[in-house]
């Protein structure tokens, strides 16, 4: 069973499909990673859009198929993936799974910023931060390489950093926060458009946390960015995106407006997925574990929902036919046959917070 | 009951030769472990949370001060005793990728400290593998799928869940658990918390969880105790859920506030706080260790450091020339609750 | 006991447990890695060809070979594969009579090189303190140690026909860079968390030490044995061919030594095959060791280890 991606709930895509849309859009994206079992599919049939001026939170728990999504929007699929069906269409470019050579190479790191996960460590240890700028800048064919020493200064004290003393140090002498802010860095020096954030805090502690997030948002909206955080933590996302894209095992199940889908969860993964999180005020005996363990990707079905093996509600159906992508209020949309069949009247989120 | 009195810890110099510069990562720390009861420890990196849950498990020494285990001071412990007590607390390593030994199965894993507790009370080998397999039902691992496998068969969690049936082999008093769900699946922390809830309260184990996710210390120690820890000294301390909702000290209150709000299910906090500015330990101020970073800094705050006294509500203290009640964290939405 | 909070593995889907496939033991393990790629298959024919002609060859042939003055360095014919030497002898049969000395004393080499490098190195770099200082200490005294000239001394004295005797001392002269490194890597392990939780679990030293530690430099050190192999076949193959040592066995490095200095074989081509038959024999080994030294992390590292 294929869904058809061409409806009016595209899960992942913004409120309505605009004629001058700015900024990075997916369609039917699908990857596989060819094993000794075959050719699994690690993405299928992804839709999402990310809109200049968006922060979308892109969330799912580690074989998720979340980082191998974010590598995609580069056309860096690592070998054994590769891309099988679709597109990832910038505004202004075109199809970027169509590029090769050196026009991709322009991308990367030109209009597509990309900060890595665990950009704590990408950095060369042996090469002052200003040389890896100045590197950067010749391998994207910039006329003039130092000038972009300048941008990076202004970037740095933008966020918050002692720009001449970053700009000589070498990766050893930051700490965790400010090499994950010098990512962001190298990210938006050649002037990005899209700025991808492959679990921007994971190694880092609440304080750094709090900062960085802070610091997207702020660079985010002066440069009116198309922003995706990819991250395993909900409540990252529900601090700072404007709209929520909700994976399971390569597939989008959940996507709205960050209240929306905070407050009306429409799939029981995304319930389930923000009972788990202890929190901070109120009954905190209400958590409740995620049963199961998380996919992989030898595990994943090819039929059905693919949450079914995890899911407390499932019926024989989810076994048997994909479900579809259906429409729960403005921009809202969730692949369950819980909501799409009689039983679809939206669910109130039960008292996640006690 | 554990102790520690007074407890300072200087590393000597770091950052070569020439900057040759002693940093103390703990000052003055007094703490208590109940049995059975927990103790959090928050803070940044850096803070020196790390250092105390190592000295507490006998893996680092101390300067001055003391450490008491059931009243006995460690440094004047023989080798024998010394050994037998610090067995009694385990460590919990934040990486469940390094703890374990990649080149042994969780079976020799288990097994290699359970032959010894069984040839040192006399029971027989069957008991150990009983054992083995009794331990990891107990952290919720099937053991006939884990006993053959190599750490890297398994997932972070599953990984993280036999480092903890490990410890209990030799049958702890008290956990040490550092950072122990950082490198975890958020979805998948709520099980391995859940597991020392539990341990808590079905073998009265104590527990010293050390975190930087004040959430995840009230999940295991909501009746415990909370102490914040900056630069290596207590800044304020008292009941998980009294320095949660009216902390007094600007650091606690930059900690809590920088826990991400759920927008739809929360709000932030009235008084939230904008994050500190990154910490800079190379400077070592005669005042208030936080004057340079702190929001609420007045003139007297670099003159003197604040020692750490009484605020009001029973088992508060707090170490703050200036301080104030501020409700920080995220509230929960009324509107949320009127489902079901 | 309860068990509410469960990470159960997935029972029916993805991979069976495959824990007994390991039960068959390292032998099991290393044979399968070893046969993986066609040049690994190369290596083990090579080296269990020679280690075949080391053991069984001597048998074949009478315990003084026969010398045929009619054909002194005659070229290679039926009767004489690759021909013969100063005296008339049969060149393959030197060869195959003459492999048994340097295997045998290159593993013993190996060995002893290995045993005591790996034990110095362990016990020094995880205890430190010390015993660090003093087995430290004994290291570099060993590594000072000129090996070449220590035997051309110990040869006025002992004559080294026995492979083990010329083993032990290669050996014994040639474990110090090993050690070294193993200490160093001991340094760098014996901090890593599995092994601290170890010491906080009781475990005894030998257990660390042995169980604990070594499994995760193995590779390291089996490397290490088999490049010390090689070089302890150069080393006597040289100290022969140069004559520093007595030519009283029969081995290739006497083979060289009188191809070169008594055949002239360097300026005449009737000696060509009495050079290169030990020279092409020493080049062979070694290519078959170096094409095995690929599969030997593979055998050591349970990650590596294909399934």
């Amino acid at each position: 069973m294929r869904r058809r991606p061409s409806r009016a709930a595209h899960l992942g895509s913004g409120a309505g499909d605009t004629e001058e849309f700015e900024g990075l859009r997916v369609r039917g994206l699908t990857i596989v990673y060819g094993t000794e079992a075959g050719e699994l599919a690690a993405v299928r049939q992804v839709d999402l859009d990310l809109q200049a001026g968006t922060i979308t939170g892109l969330v799912g728990e580690s074989g998720s198929g979340k980082s191998t999504l974010a590598l995609a929007m580069l056309n860096a699929v690592p070998s054994p993936g590769r891309i099988t069906a679709g597109s990832v269409t910038m505004s202004g470019i075109g199809d970027i799974t169509r590029l090769r050579g050196r026009a991709l190479r322009e991308v990367r790191g030109g209009v597509l910023g990309y900060v890595f996960q665990a950009s704590q460590n990408s950095l060369n240890p042996l090469k002052r931060v200003g040389a890896q700028l100045l590197d950067l800048a010749r391998s994207h064919g910039v006329p003039q390489p130092r000038l972009i020493l300048g941008e990076a200064q202004r970037l740095c004290e933008r966020m918050g950093l002692d720009a001449t003393r970053v700009l000589s140090s070498y990766q050893h002498e930051l700490s965790g926060g400010m090499r994950q802010r010098v990512g962001i860095v190298f990210a938006l020096v050649l002037n990005a458009k899209v700025l991808i954030l492959d679990e921007p805090t994971t190694a880092l502690d609440m304080l750094s946390q709090a900062a960085v997030l802070q610091v997207v948002r702020e660079i985010h909206a002066e440069r009116r960015l198309a922003t995706v955080v990819i991250t395993h933590d909900i409540a990252v996302v529900a601090e700072m995106a404007d709209r929520v894209v909700v994976t399971y095992a390569g597939r989008i199940v959940e996507s709205g407006a960050t209240g929306d889908v905070l407050r009306h969860a429409a799939h029981p993964y995304t319930r389930a997925l923000l009972r788990s999180i202890p929190r901070i005020s109120g009954d905190i005996s209400a958590a409740e574990p995620l049963p199961g363990r998380p996919p992989d990707l030898a595990s994943i079905p090819t039929v059905g929902c693919v949450f079914r093996a995890r899911c407390p509600l499932a019926l024989p159906i989810c076994s048997e036919v994909d479900p579809a992508t259906v429409s729960v209020g403005p921009g809202h949309a969730t692949a369950c046959h819980l909501a799409a069949g009689p039983l679809a009247v939206p669910e109130r989120t039960e008292e996640v917070a006690g | 009951m554990i102790e520690v009195r007074g407890l300072s810890k200087t590393f000597a110099g770091r950052g070569g030769l020439l900057g040759h510069r002693a940093v103390p990562a703990l000052r003055e720390v007094d703490l208590r472990l109940a049995s059975g009861g927990a103790v959090s420890v928050i803070g940044e990196s850096g803070c020196g949370k790390t250092t105390l849950g190592r000295i507490l498990c006998g893996l680092e020494s101390y300067d001055s001060g003391s450490l008491l285990i059931e009243g006995r001071e460690a440094k004047q412990m023989s080798l024998a005793e010394r050994r037998e007590r610090f067995q009694r607390i385990q460590l919990i390593h934040q990486d469940p990728y390094s703890a374990l030994n990649p080149t042994r199965t969780v079976r020799q894993t288990m097994l290699a400290s359970l032959r010894l507790r069984a040839s040192a009370t006399n029971r027989s080998k069957a008991w150990t593998e009983r054992r083995a397999a009794e331990l990891l039902e107990l952290v919720g691992l099937d053991p006939s799928y884990c006993l053959p496998r190599y750490p890297h068969m398994l997932s972070g969690g599953m990984r993280q869940r036999v480092v903890i049936a490990r410890a209990l082999t030799v049958d702890p008093e008290a956990l040490v658990a550092d950072e122990a769900v950082a490198m975890i699946d958020v979805s998948l922390r709520l099980g391995i918390l859940g597991i020392l809830r539990r341990l808590r309260a079905d073998l009265g184990l104590s527990l010293l969880f050390i975190t930087h996710d004040v959430a995840a210390a009230r999940y295991v120690g909501e009746d415990g105790q909370l102490y914040v820890l900056y630069r290596g000294q207590v800044v304020e301390q008292g009941p998980v859920d009294e320095i949660v909702q009216r902390p007094t000290h600007p650091y606690t209150q930059c900690l809590l506030s920088a826990i991400p709000v759920m927008r739809g299910l929360e709000r932030p906090g009235p008084d939230r706080l904008v994050p500190l500015r990154p910490l800079d330990d190379n400077v070592e101020p005669p005042g208030c260790l936080l004057a340079d970073r702190c929001p609420q800094a007045q003139d007297d705050c670099l003159l003197g450091r604040p020692p750490l006294l009484p605020a009001g509500a029973a088992g508060h203290l707090h170490a703050c020339l200036h301080p104030e009640a501020r409700s920080v964290v995220a509230i929960p939405e009324q509107t949320a609750s009127s489902g079901r | 006991m309860t068990t509410a909070a469960t990470e159960l593995p997935a029972p029916s889907v993805g991979r069976p447990p495959r824990g007994r496939r390991y039960r068959g033991g390292l032998l099991a393990v290393a044979g399968k890695a070893l046969l993986r790629t066609p040049g690994r298959v190369a290596g083990v024919v090579i080296i269990v060809g020679f280690a075949v002609m080391g053991f069984v060859g001597p048998w074949l042939y009478p315990h003084n070979l026969p010398v045929n003055a009619n054909a002194i360095y005659a070229g290679p014919s039926l009767a004489h594969p690759l021909g013969t030497d100063f005296e008339g002898t049969d060149v393959l049969a030197l060869l195959v009579t003459g492999a048994r000395y340097v295997l045998l004393s290159a593993v013993v080499a190996g060995f002893v090189a290995v045993v005591v490098g790996t034990t110095i190195g362990l016990v020094a770099g995880y205890l430190r303190g010390l015993a660090d200082l003093g087995l430290s200490r004994f290291t570099d005294f060993a590594l000072t140690v000129p090996g070449i000239p220590l035997l051309v001394v110990l040869s006025t004295v002992y004559r080294f026909t026995s492979p083990y005797m010329m083993g032990v001392v290669l050996g014994l002269t040639g474990w110090g860079g090993l050690a070294r490194a193993v200490r160093s890597q001991a340094l760098s392990l014996r901090e890593r968390p599995f092994l601290e939780a170890a010491r906080g679990l009781g475990l005894p030293l030998r257990h660390i030490l042995w169980r604990e530690l070594l499994p995760n430099i193995a590779p390291y050190v089996a490397m290490n044995l088999l490049l010390a192999v090689i070089g302890s076949i150069y080393a006597e193959t040289g100290l022969f061919f140069l004559g520093v040592l007595p030519a009283q066995v029969n081995n290739w490095g006497v083979m060289l030594n009188l191809a070169v200095f008594s055949a002239g074989a360097i300026g005449s081509p009737q000696a060509l095959t009495y050079l290169l038959a030990p020279l092409v024999s020493i080049l062979l080994l070694t290519l078959g060791i170096v094409l095995v030294l690929d599969a030997v992390d593979e055998m050591f590292n349970p990650r590596l280890r294909t399934l």
